[in-house]
């Protein structure tokens, strides 16, 4: 995912999801956070700071996420988000909404080889 | 809910900038620091480490923006950034900015002064209590000849009774308008009128000092109201702010006042351009006045009522109340049928009508709206033609700043960033240029008020700034920052990022053939819009003189008028006639003075003409409508003191006394309308009133005499009759009332120089002749001043703006032509290399610039064609399509346009060939 202006907004609540779904495992800093999304999609998804961190920002002044500051396992000081409860709720219907609209995708995609 | 928190946080955000900034800072350092480590950790050297993982993130500074960007307050902060820039550019180029605001204070500190006047007379609420409740009672012939209402005494003791119809009633005097504060001799006088009782209580304006009335001090004639309430600029003027002046007395009209209060600084009276200073009630007004008509059913209607609605109550129910009643108000008013049988009719004919009076009355309003407004107009259109001015400024200047715009966007900013810098500049420069522009327009709304007030006019008018005023200067700098800063603008954005960086190609973009042809559009549209604005000065202009240009019918330069009041003096009630026959004798005596005689009423006077309607036995049919004439009384003299010309038979002289035959002498007019083709002189008049009981008395027509004017220069001569002044007794209404002459006017002809200096000797004749007299000095020439004083204004005004337009058109095609030839300065050096003659050279040069002209010049004739019937009601003595100012405004105007533009053409054929194609 790159940072052109024109794929912004199909991306941008694809990645917020993806974000919020990563943090419902554990709260995590930025880094982490990318690093895990990479990770988990096989390298398919690579994000990069420029995206991540507006998405952090949107995210925390939707209040979908809090912030606090800690040290990471490398005793650094890094922002950790995790989850508020309105995130939870917000990635429960985003997650639905997302599996019927793949699913509706999917039917097409077969019906198009035999019954359109 | 979203939304909200969106605010909060942005407002946060904004408030807390450097926290939130550094936290952000930290929070990429650490992602930095957490990607070289992980890096370190799969094996990579440092170095490497530190280098892919920055090349990983991307320029640091873009995240940094687009994790900005994704809250609203970075917008705001691009705001005042550019703000900041706006400002230090400005200060960088110290010229463009003096001018530029200049223009701009004088356009919109011009617009903003005529706005306080218009907010003043025609928006401006009423300082008193829930003026949305205050309607004034009217009539219908009133309303639709567009004067005052008046009651008399006993029609509004009636109508204030009528309490289940409104909440409500106060009233004031519309007439007499001043009060004289002198004991005798020359008059002093103070504005005023009488009010009722509960007029300041029911208006909730609470005294300042002192108190208001009470409820039995407005008994009619009762001792107790000869009391007083002064305004705040009175006390202020007459008595230095005293704080003693409760319980003072002022003699006014020689009756000794109680004053009891002070009104509050902010309250000026019920009208609108008149200021009261001294308020007695209205039971007092036979005492002050010195006569009981004024509290009488067949006295003057000199009251104006006006209502408070219950709360909730439409003007139609109330309205529809009053008229349901209204037969009774004048029945129980007037007194028996038999006695004012045809004058009730004319009562009873005429059913009330409620007008809103939140704005309160004015004669102000009703003279001067239309002007004002069109006055209006003109100084926007005006401000218009600036700002397409200040527009061809920018866009030069905006040429000079191309590099660094095509550099800023070859860096990534977005364009609506390049827009939105240049129309915070123009708001800037529209905000500083407002500013001072208000600072003007202070100073030049009362500077316009005081033009208002004439000589024996004084008016006021509340000018001070308010929400209105400020809403009106902000949108004006909002619009003209719009105006004159989105072509710029537009044209910015569209610049080629990077294109300046390649150096000689700068020429495109503004310089380019497009620039020119938005510069040259904008000329042409000045052009027009000047000329419909010198059209528009130029009929004014010639109205003014078409107005001076009337034939007055008698000479206005040498007469001194004195208005006397002789209700106090010793003489006789019916031998006045004669007495004021022996003063206009005795000052006729004087040296100095030619000739004197005395009259009920003067000419262009704005006082009270006798009217009565009179027909000729035997003579054609002629109408009811046209048997109103105009009539005098005056004394034998009065021709030869006036001036007016004798056409036939003779004037009135000694001979003709109240024992003699009743005579006339008509004007030209009444001959035209009663004796057409006919012989007048010798004929018979008769008085058509039908007075019961009364004979008619026929005159005899003596002879004629040419038209003058009498109140309103605009009128066709009107037909008047002459009758002698002591032949008034004859009157069978004579004696009674205001017919017993306790005032009368003297008109003194000066021999040599100037009336005024006659003003001296005069009243010492006067008052020699008896001390009681008082009297007041006016001088004819004045008046006729006054009469034609709006129309000189409005001349004035609209003769300053055309000029002001004409001289920025004239700028905006000075700066086209010296741009476009300063664009082509190669081309016309290759020119006269290869040998083009100087005149070749100016009419390249001046083509654009004729052309431009050309297209304005059209257009501003078929505008101002196509508007100039609207202004037809102010016109006078000309047609809206006047043939001498349409030819002559387009001429004025070519010929300025081509002195501007042939400047920068001359210098144009001078240029040296060599140094112009050097400097490519």
């Amino acid at each position: 995912m790159g940072t052109s202006d024109k794929q912004s907004s199909l991306v941008q609540g694809t990645l917020d999801m993806l974000i919020l779904r990563t943090l419902a495992l554990e709260p995590m800093h930025g880094y982490g956070i990318g690093m895990r999304l990479e990770q988990i999609s096989k390298g398919v998804f690579q994000v990069n700071a420029g995206s991540l961190f507006p998405a952090f920002r949107r995210l925390e002044r939707d209040g979908l996420v809090k912030a606090e500051w800690r040290a990471t396992e490398n005793n650094r000081r890094a922002k950790y988000y995790a989850l508020t409860a309105q995130g939870r709720a917000k990635l429960a219907r985003a997650t639905r909404d997302w599996e019927a609209q793949t699913a509706a995708i999917a039917r097409i995609m077969r019906a198009s080889l035999g019954e359109v | 809910m979203r939304l909200l928190r969106r605010l909060i946080s942005g407002v946060a955000a904004l408030v807390h900038r450097r926290r939130v900034e550094q936290e952000l800072n930290e929070e990429l350092r650490a992602y930095l620091d957490e990607a070289v480590e992980r890096k370190v950790e799969t094996g990579l050297p440092r170095e490497a480490a530190l280098r892919a993982a920055r090349v990983e993130m991307g320029s640091l500074e873009a995240v940094k923006d687009h994790t900005r960007d994704v809250g609203w307050e970075s917008r705001i902060e691009s705001l005042g950034q550019d703000a900041r820039y706006a400002c230090r550019g400005l200060r960088r180029s110290p010229g463009f900015t003096a001018v530029a605001v200049l223009t701009l204070a004088l356009g919109i500190g011009a617009n903003t002064a005529i706005f306080s006047v218009v907010n003043g007379l025609l928006l401006r609420a009423l300082p008193v209590a829930a003026p949305e409740q205050l309607v004034v009672l009217s009539t219908r012939s009133s309303i639709e000849q567009g004067f005052p209402a008046g009651w008399t005494y006993p029609m509004w003791d009636e109508i204030r009774t009528r309490t289940n119809a409104f909440d409500g009633a106060v009233a004031w005097s519309v007439f007499p308008e001043r009060f004289d504060l002198a004991q005798g001799g020359e008059s002093q006088p103070a504005d005023g009128l009488f009010v009722s009782g509960n007029f300041f209580e029911e208006l909730g304006v609470r005294s300042l000092i002192g108190r208001t009335f009470t409820a039995n001090e407005d008994g009619l004639g009762s001792p107790r109201s000869r009391v007083a309430v002064i305004s705040y600029g009175f006390w202020q003027r007459h008595f230095g702010g005293a704080p003693d002046v409760v319980g003072r007395t002022l003699p006014v009209n020689r009756v000794p006042v109680a004053i009891v209060g002070v009104t509050p600084p902010e309250f000026l009276g019920p009208e609108v351009g008149r200021a009261f200073e001294i308020a007695p009630p209205i039971g007092s007004a036979p005492v002050v006045l010195s006569d009981n008509r004024w509290g009488q059913p067949e006295g003057f209607s000199y009251l104006a009522v006006m209502l408070r609605l219950k709360p909730g109550q439409s003007i139609e129910s109330a309205t529809g109340l009053l008229r349901g009643m209204h037969r009774q108000i004048i029945e129980a008013s007037m007194g028996p049928r038999e006695l004012w049988g045809p004058h009730q009719d004319v009562w009873l004919k005429d059913p009330f009508v409620l007008a809103p009076a939140a704005t309160g009355t004015s004669e102000l309003r009703r003279q001067y709206s239309q002007s004002i407004v069109t006055v209006l107009t003109i100084a926007a259109l005006v401000l218009f033609i600036a700002c397409a001015n200040i527009a061809n400024l920018l866009q030069a200047r905006a040429t000079t700043r191309q590099r660094e715009i095509s550099t800023r966007l070859a860096v990534g900013a977005p364009r609506w960033r390049i827009v939105q810098q240049v129309l915070v500049e123009s708001l800037v420069l529209s905000v500083i240029g407002a500013a001072v522009g208000l600072l003007l327009a202070v100073w030049g709304s009362r500077a316009l008020v005081a033009q208002l007030s004439t000589w024996f006019d004084r008016v006021v008018l509340d000018v001070s700034l308010d929400w209105r005023v400020m809403a009106y200067t902000s949108t004006a700098a909002v619009v003209t920052a719009v105006v004159f800063g989105t072509a710029t603008a537009v044209r910015s954005s569209r610049i080629a990022p990077g294109a300046a960086a390649q150096g000689g190609a700068v020429g495109q973009g503004f310089a380019g053939t497009g620039g020119v042809h938005v510069r040259g559009t904008l000329v042409a549209a000045q052009v027009a819009l000047s000329l419909v604005l010198l059209v528009a000065a130029g009929l004014f202009i010639r109205t003014f003189e078409r107005l001076a240009a009337v034939p007055l019918g008698f000479d206005s330069d040498r007469i001194l008028v004195v208005r006397m009041n002789a209700s106090r003096a010793v003489i006789a009630s019916g031998n006045r006639p004669d007495s004021y026959q022996r003063l206009a004798d005795a000052v006729a005596a004087m040296p100095g003075v030619t000739h004197a005689a005395a009259s009920l009423n003067t000419p262009v006077n704005r006082g009270v003409t006798m009217v009565a309607d009179f027909s000729v036995p035997g003579g054609p049919a002629v109408s009811p409508r046209d048997q109103r004439v105009i009539v005098q009384y005056v004394t034998p003299s009065w021709f030869e003191t006036y001036g007016v010309a004798v056409r036939e038979g003779r004037v009135i002289n000694g001979g003709d006394t109240g024992r003699t035959t009743p005579v006339v002498v008509a004007n030209e007019a009444f001959v035209r309308r009663f004796f057409p083709g006919g012989r007048a002189v010798g004929s018979f008049v008769t008085d058509a009133l039908a007075i019961p009981d009364q004979k008619d008395m026929p005159k005899t027509v003596i002879g004629v005499v040419g038209d003058a004017v009498d109140q309103s220069l605009r009128a066709e001569p009107f037909p008047a009759l002459y009758l002698p002044l002591a032949q008034l007794m004859q009157h069978p209404a004579a004696g009674a009332g205001f017919m017993s002459v306790p005032e009368v006017s003297l008109s003194v002809r000066a021999a040599t120089g100037s009336p005024a200096q006659l003003a001296r000797s005069v009243a010492a004749t006067l008052t020699s002749f008896d001390r009681n007299l008082t009297f007041s000095f006016q001088s004819l020439a004045e008046q006729v001043d006054a009469a034609r004083h709006q129309e000189r204004l409005v001349a004035w005004l609209s003769g300053f703006f055309g000029a002001l337009a004409l001289l920025m058109a004239a700028i905006g095609l000075y700066g086209v032509t010296s741009y476009a030839v300063a664009h082509r300065r190669t081309e016309i050096g290759i020119r006269i290399a290869l040998g083009a003659q100087r005149r070749d050279v100016i009419g390249l040069a001046l083509r654009h610039t004729i052309l431009m002209t050309a297209a304005g010049v059209v257009v501003g004739l078929a505008i101002a064609a196509a508007v100039t019937r609207y202004m037809e009601a102010m016109l006078f003595g000309i047609t809206a399509l006047d043939p001498v100012t349409f030819i002559a405004a387009p001429a004025l105007l070519t010929l300025v346009a081509g002195v501007a533009a042939l400047v920068p053409a001359r210098r144009a054929a001078a240029v040296d060939p060599m140094i112009a194609l050097r400097s490519d």
